[in-house]
């Protein structure tokens, strides 16, 4: 069986790599770099420079921790920067590694399609060629999305993509949409020393978390005085010599040195001939798939950002792996049920399963746990004391159905959660499940033990 | 013992009253169980708030705490230096940590509030 890939980005490589695994003959085309927007433009930079801030907002607290320091801490930009190259480059090796052993054909250009079964690779140099494949696999991804407003020029009104290379950290940043990425470059370069301000159309920031968690990290944002103007759109911009220029409604003006447009992700699914061989798309572009990732058109695939829904490197991987079962003779289907996501911002906050209003609009009778990080000696002992954990139950069944996490190492303790809620587990087995102290997952169990009201660590009511 | 020129009302807020002007602030068993404070989310100047209403919110290193408005009217005036120091409100909970200053809509309220050995039953309640 010869498939061919577009794209090599979490939806694509593991598609590749699983392909391969079960015995296919695989060409991935990539037009750019493996590793795609997660490894070169997303994921792993932005948490490289989170990293280099957590750093620097450590250092800062020196003092606290009982260490001196005889001189001054401050970022040194391109060092940060060339540190997140490096981690880029050492992961793009490991990738292009993992193709090498598994005998997987990278070809670099753009891949169109000329009908179902024959790709043109076209290269940056202008030559062309076809390959023949049996299937197809299309995971094209995704690229900031522009608004009329503020047209991107790559140096005044940039996307996360320049905001990953800038030269210098800049004085002033206006960021429009606190979305995830928004957010999370807020709270990076207002640490590395930027004066931040976020405007958002929404009335929250990360308005599809629980309703707790964005008015938790709206407050935390505010104590790091990053200016945060909600139900607020920007409606126009101009470029002058000190900077950017933006006009808000109610009359104030926002001028910074540059502004990040963050205010979603735009389908690449143009110009790689799906029109021509008749491939169904959305109304905003993106492709649309069956439950097992195939297009209306047999044989060819897609997953990941441009198929839309979740548009998570995590999900797009899960979709490669269901894909690569089904072109080898499988009959696999996509659960989307329960998929966990972290956002990077400071402090962290993961989530999954069901928002508490979710789970209400659904009829569910719910019943919430909360607990404080503030209430556990770990968070104490590493100087991170500020979140919450909640839990969001099914009153009747004490089913788990959501778990809403802001605070240090959420990213890491909602994995408990995760695998508790795909096993239909209750609240009471996080509960009487011994957890080791002291740690931060002790917190779980906490809000598991609260949604009865009989959490330890929390004064009589 | 609580001053005794102050009113108290039940979440452990207390009020000084100047013609129409109410000066608030949470009372010293209050801070004293909330501990070291390390933020105020001080509200907002112009802001109307009711009785009983939350008008922000205290963190101290082991709770969080919702600051219960003991009037109704408009804030004219807020602590802003609370921002930068929230201890203060640890270290002078009826002077320099004052919170804000409150217009009040109907002064007879005022009347409905506790005075401070009403004040201190009640917190003897609350603690048993």
């Amino acid at each position: 069986m010869k498939i061919a890939i577009l794209g090599a980005g979490p939806g694509g490589y593991v598609a590749a790599i699983k392909a391969a695994r079960l015995g296919a003959h695989v060409t991935v085309i990539e037009e750019s770099e493996v590793g795609g927007t997660c490894l070169n433009k997303g994921c792993i930079p932005t948490k490289a420079l989170v990293a280099s801030s957590e750093i620097l907002n450590k250092a800062r607290k020196l003092e606290e921790f009982g260490i001196e320091l005889e001189g001054k801490i401050f970022p040194n930009f391109s060092k940060i920067i060339e540190r997140k190259n490096k981690i880029i480059n050492t992961q793009i090796k490991g990738i292009r590694g993992l193709f090498k052993s598994w005998g997987i054909t990278l070809r670099e250009g753009r891949g169109v399609l000329l009908s179902p079964d024959e790709i043109e690779v076209r290269s940056g140099d202008g030559s062309k060629e076809k390959i023949k494949s049996d299937r197809i696999i299309i995971a094209t991804g995704s690229r900031p999305s522009q608004i009329p407003a503020f047209p991107f020029d790559g140096k005044r009104i940039i996307s996360s993509d320049e905001a990953l290379d800038l030269t210098d950290i800049p004085k002033s940043l206006l960021i429009v949409g606190a979305g995830v990425i928004g957010c999370e470059f807020a709270c990076i370069y207002k640490e590395l020393g930027s004066d931040v301000t976020i405007v958002e159309m929404l009335p929250n920031a990360v308005a599809t978390e629980d309703i707790e968690i964005s008015e938790l990290l709206e407050r935390e944002l505010k104590k790091k005085k990053i200016k945060l103007y909600t139900n607020v759109k920007a409606e126009k911009v101009d470029i002058k010599d000190d900077g950017v220029h933006a006009l808000l409604p109610d009359g104030k003006k926002v001028i910074a040195e540059k502004a990040l447009v963050s205010i979603g992700r735009a389908f690449n699914s143009d110009g790689i001939g799906l029109e021509e061989i008749g491939i169904n798309k959305g109304r905003r572009g993106e492709i649309i798939v069956n439950e097992n990732m195939e297009t209306n058109v047999r044989g060819i695939y897609a997953v990941g950002d441009v198929i839309g829904g979740l548009m998570l490197a995590h999900v797009a991987s899960r979709e490669g792996i269901i894909a690569a079962k089904n072109v080898m003779g499988g009959d696999d289907k996509i659960d989307y049920s329960v998929v966990p996501a972290a956002i990077f911002t400071s402090p962290e906050i993961a989530s999954v399963g069901l928002r508490e209003h979710q789970a209400a609009e659904r009829g569910i009778k719910v019943r919430t746990g909360h607990f404080q990080f503030r209430a556990l000696a770990k968070a104490h002992v590493m100087g991170e004391i500020t979140g919450i954990i909640k839990i969001v139950s099914d009153e009747i069944s004490d089913r788990i159905l959501g778990v809403h996490i802001i605070g240090p190492h959420a990213s890491d303790i909602i994995h408990e959660a995760a695998l508790a809620i795909r096993s239909g587990l209750k609240v009471k087995d996080i509960a009487e499940t011994i957890h080791a102290h002291p740690t931060l997952s002790e917190g779980l169990m906490e809000a598991a033990e609260d949604v009865r009201g009989e959490a330890i660590h929390v004064p009589k009511k | 013992m609580d001053p005794d020129d102050l009113k108290y009302h039940k979440e452990h807020t207390w009020v000084k009253v100047l013609g129409r002007k109410a000066t608030i602030g949470i009372t010293d068993y209050a801070q004293d169980a909330l501990g070291d404070i390390v933020y105020i989310d001080l509200p907002e100047v112009d802001m109307d708030v009711k009785t009983d209403g939350e008008i922000g919110e205290i963190e101290s290193t082991k709770a969080t705490s919702s600051i219960i408005s003991p009037v109704s009217g408009r804030i004219i005036e807020v602590n802003e230096g609370l921002s930068e120091s929230p201890e203060i409100i640890n270290e002078d909970p009826y002077d320099k940590g004052w919170i804000a200053v409150i217009e009040i809509d109907d002064i007879s309220e005022i009347d409905d509030l506790m005075d401070a050995s009403e004040y201190m039953k009640h917190v003897e309640e609350e603690i048993k």
